[in-house]
């Protein structure tokens, strides 16, 4: 038997491949741990004392919206302005807001919305993505939605056509109506709404912007 | 049917294959289903809508790929260990627990759809996230049948003799068994939630089941062209290294824009374009064995092929090739994240899905169904029949024309839904009314109908094949 | 006001999308003529003297991977990532062959164990 070489043994590989594979692992855990406290939601106080978080709080259906350029990081960015009224009340409790997200979260999830639309880019492609829906200026009031459901705010035009789509069609494929009720469609209004002010990294690019908002004023 | 198989366990991967046959048909019509209505969107409005059509479709295809990846390995446990399957009685059993469990999840799906805003829908209607869409009951019997599965592949692994490929099989699957928790818990904050949910999709896609591809096609390998056991073997490891080295941090492809920090993106743009290299590897190494043991095969003045099961090897090189076309070119030109921002979401994303689950999985898996149609049937040689070219040409013709009407439409949507609108409601519809858009869903609906009649022409020739006189036996 | 420069040094012009899927896709191609040509003259399917079209393949492939590069407008990280998995991609081959033939000729001085 001729001597044997290491690049054809399968000792040597074998161990490769354990040793490659757990120090992927470990190094993906380790990013894990770098990126959990990153993407965990702030909190009231955050928002209230202007701390900037990938993942704001509950509360921050109390504030205003905009999607900027940042000039630094060439993309644009959420940025949480001033005070604005969520369904009449700028005053939700952490323990409200946070309420009504949990609903609107569940919600997404028991209307199985993923399987039409994509959040945050990610689900099926038969429907528009919600990502920065609240931001859609269809619903703003340059917007065409406002008029058609007959509200004259943004929420309650998009809670009134959750809870009966097909009344309101906007294109030859329609939503069906998936027995969404007035409550559950608040809480998903407050589930789109806390969803737009993820930082997505500038995902989607462009996105239309409601007219005149500048810096969250 | 009499059938000359003695091993319990090939028995019970019968079993498996058979269901699996069975879902993947339903995947197929409920794909069908979900075609239409993007060309004609009343079809089954508020009946069964597309969202319940495309839950179907996605959840029957890991339905029946597990089916399958579950019977391929009872399949080839007898022959890699010399033994029978320890603990066969509870696998038999879990098998019908599995089979019930499917069966009411799908019908819970296509009768309940949806349910109150409530913890009640995610413990028994949906969870509604997508491929994870199984209510928790189901996931904790889907990990109850998984956990047994692996004591069995242990059992049987540590009793008899331990191949290398039952080591990696072994690894593999506590790996693919253990990922799903991960995908099981509920949390009001949807970067989280997708920042797991990705580690159950990414790191059974692009990594596990990689590998478990890996494993059974170095079994077909030794099986089919009678490859050196050594040599499969090395090889074997050096994929693992290579899939598992790229694939485990490929996942920052995912982690661009659900909120993660921006350094995934250089995580992911690198791991990423490695990606593709171990898939061209375990197509080179697929060539490199054939003509090596054609070429031992004739140096022996045998001019005869080396292959004892035609229609399968087919199905094995169209993995090797599948694999690289499908997960590699239609993956790596949309991966960095520079072009990803655009293509992120849109028909592209669907384009690669068709391929490469087709491709990589689809693939291997109706291989393992025509390995056990020529051991089932006692043939030493098995040859194709008219069938199995018919049904090969045609759901592959079909899945590549889908994947091209989708790649087009996908252009579409990208140019004109997300570079000049950005992605609002109205940009949306604008480049989904878009002519060529338009068009490539016509043409998915028709490449999808041919698939399907690929799939039913494959079913009679599994059906027939160990019938045909032709086979050396 | 947003800088236009800003702007232009990150997104993807619209008239580039089109070239920037097909570099990419033939960066793979071509890449798969290179593997595909150099595998076929080891196990003798193809006459030596067209090994070095595959070579020339390579550099096709490079090539596609410098536009597609070049019109995304990557950063200096990714390029890095991109020539490093070039350099692996010219040398993936080679130490596959040269492994395979090493356990096959080991393995035909021994006898067959399974």
């Amino acid at each position: 038997m001729a001597k044997r070489s290491v690049w054809s043994d399968n000792r040597f590989w074998q161990r490769s491949a354990a040793w490659v594979t757990g120090f992927a692992s470990i190094l993906l855990i380790w990013l894990t741990f770098d990126t959990i406290p990153q993407i965990t939601m702030g909190t009231d106080a955050d928002l209230k004392g202007g701390v900037t978080k990938r993942v704001p709080g509950p509360t921050v259906i109390n504030y205003k919206i905009t999607y900027e350029m940042d000039a630094k990081r060439m993309h644009e960015i959420p940025v949480i302005g001033d005070k604005e009224l969520f369904f009449g009340r700028d005053d939700w409790s952490e323990e409200e807001a946070g309420a009504l997200l949990h609903l609107g979260k569940l919600g997404s999830q028991a209307k199985n919305c993923m399987d039409c639309h994509t959040l945050l880019g990610n689900g099926a492609y038969y429907a528009p993505d919600l990502t920065k829906a609240w931001l859609d200026p269809a619903w703003g009031p340059e917007g065409s939605m406002q008029a058609m459901t007959g509200k004259s705010t943004k929420e309650e035009a998009m809670a009134e056509f959750l809870q009966h789509p097909s009344t309101y069609p906007t294109h030859a494929r329609m939503m069906p109506d998936l027995g969404i009720t007035a409550e559950e469609a608040k809480g998903l209004v407050a589930f789109l709404k806390h969803m737009s002010s993820i930082d997505t990294n500038g995902f989607p690019r462009n996105f239309g912007r409601m007219q005149g908002a500048v810096n969250g004023k | 049917m009499a059938s000359s198989l003695t091993s319990e366990s090939k028995k019970l991967a019968t079993w498996y294959f058979t269901f699996a046959a069975i879902i993947f048909g339903a995947q197929l019509l409920f794909g069908l289903v979900a075609a239409i209505q993007y060309v004609v969107p009343g079809f089954l409005f508020e009946l069964l809508d597309f969202s319940i059509a495309r839950i179907l479709h996605i959840n029957a295809l890991v339905v029946w790929m597990v089916f399958a990846m579950f019977g391929s390995v009872y399949w080839l446990l007898p022959d890699e260990t010399g033994i029978e399957t320890v603990g066969i009685g509870i696998a038999k059993l879990l098998y019908w627990i599995f089979v019930a469990a499917i069966v009411v999840v799908i019908l819970v799906y296509l009768f309940i759809q949806v349910g109150p805003a409530d913890q009640t829908t995610i413990w028994f209607i949906t969870e509604g996230r997508e491929y994870l869409e199984a209510p928790r009951w189901a996931d904790i019997g889907i990990v109850v049948v998984a956990l047994g599965f692996v004591f069995n592949l242990y059992a049987t692994g540590m009793k008899g003799n331990r191949s290398g490929i039952v080591t990696v099989l072994m690894a593999d699957m506590l790996a693919f068994a253990g990922l799903y928790l991960a995908g099981m818990g509920y949390t009001d904050n949807i970067s989280m939630d997708q920042y797991w949910w990705w580690w159950v999709i990414h790191l059974w896609v692009e990594a596990t089941w990689e590998v478990f591809v890996g494993a059974i096609a170095a079994y077909g390998l030794i099986t089919m062209i009678g490859a050196h056991r050594k040599v499969v073997e090395m090889w074997l490891w050096i994929e693992v290294a290579m899939l598992f080295g790229s694939g485990i941090l490929g996942i920052g492809h995912h982690y661009f824009w659900i909120g993660t920090p921006e350094y995934w993106w250089e995580i992911g743009a690198l791991f990423s374009a490695l990606e593709p290299l171990p898939l061209v590897a375990m197509f080179i190494h697929v060539l490199y064995d054939w003509g090596k043991m054609q070429g031992e095969q004739e140096a022996k003045g045998e001019a005869k092929s080396v292959i004892t099961n035609k229609p399968a090897f087919t199905w094995f090189v169209l993995n090797a090739f599948g694999n690289f076309l499908g997960a590699g070119i239609w993956g790596f030109f949309h991966t960095l994240p520079q072009v990803n921002l655009y293509t992120h979401g849109t028909q592209f994303t669907s384009a690669h899905g068709h391929l490469a689950f087709f491709g990589a999985y689809a693939t291997i898996l109706i291989g393992m169904f025509y390995l056990a149609v020529q051991g089932k049937n006692g043939i030493k040689v098995m040859h194709a029949t008219k069938k199995s070219i018919w049904a090969t040409s045609m759901i592959v013709g079909g899945v590549v024309g889908m994947t091209i009407a989708l790649t087009v439409a996908g252009y579409v949507q990208v140019l004109v839904s997300r570079a000049q609108m950005g992605a609002t409601w109205a940009g949306f519809f604008d480049g989904q009314s878009g002519m060529w858009f338009a068009q490539g869903m016509d043409w998915r609906l028709v490449m999808g109908v041919i698939t399907f009649l690929g799939f039913l022409i494959l079913v009679v020739d599994l059906l027939s094949i160990g019938k045909n006189a032709k086979h050396e036996r | 006001m947003i800088d236009p420069v800003i702007v232009a040094s990150t997104g993807i012009a619209l008239d580039d999308f089109l070239p920037i899927f097909i570099y990419s896709t033939l960066v793979l191609v071509f890449g798969g003529f290179y593997v595909g040509i150099y595998t076929a003259v080891k196990v003798k399917v193809l006459k030596n003297w067209t090994m070095p079209l595959a070579y020339v393949f390579w550099l096709l492939t490079s090539f596609s991977l410098y536009k597609m590069g070049s019109l995304m407008h990557i950063n200096e990280f990714t390029a890095k990532a991109l020539v490093i998995a070039m350099i692996g991609y010219l040398l993936l081959p080679h130490a596959i062959y040269y492994m395979q033939d090493h356990v096959h000729e080991e393995n035909e001085h021994e006898p067959e164990s399974i």
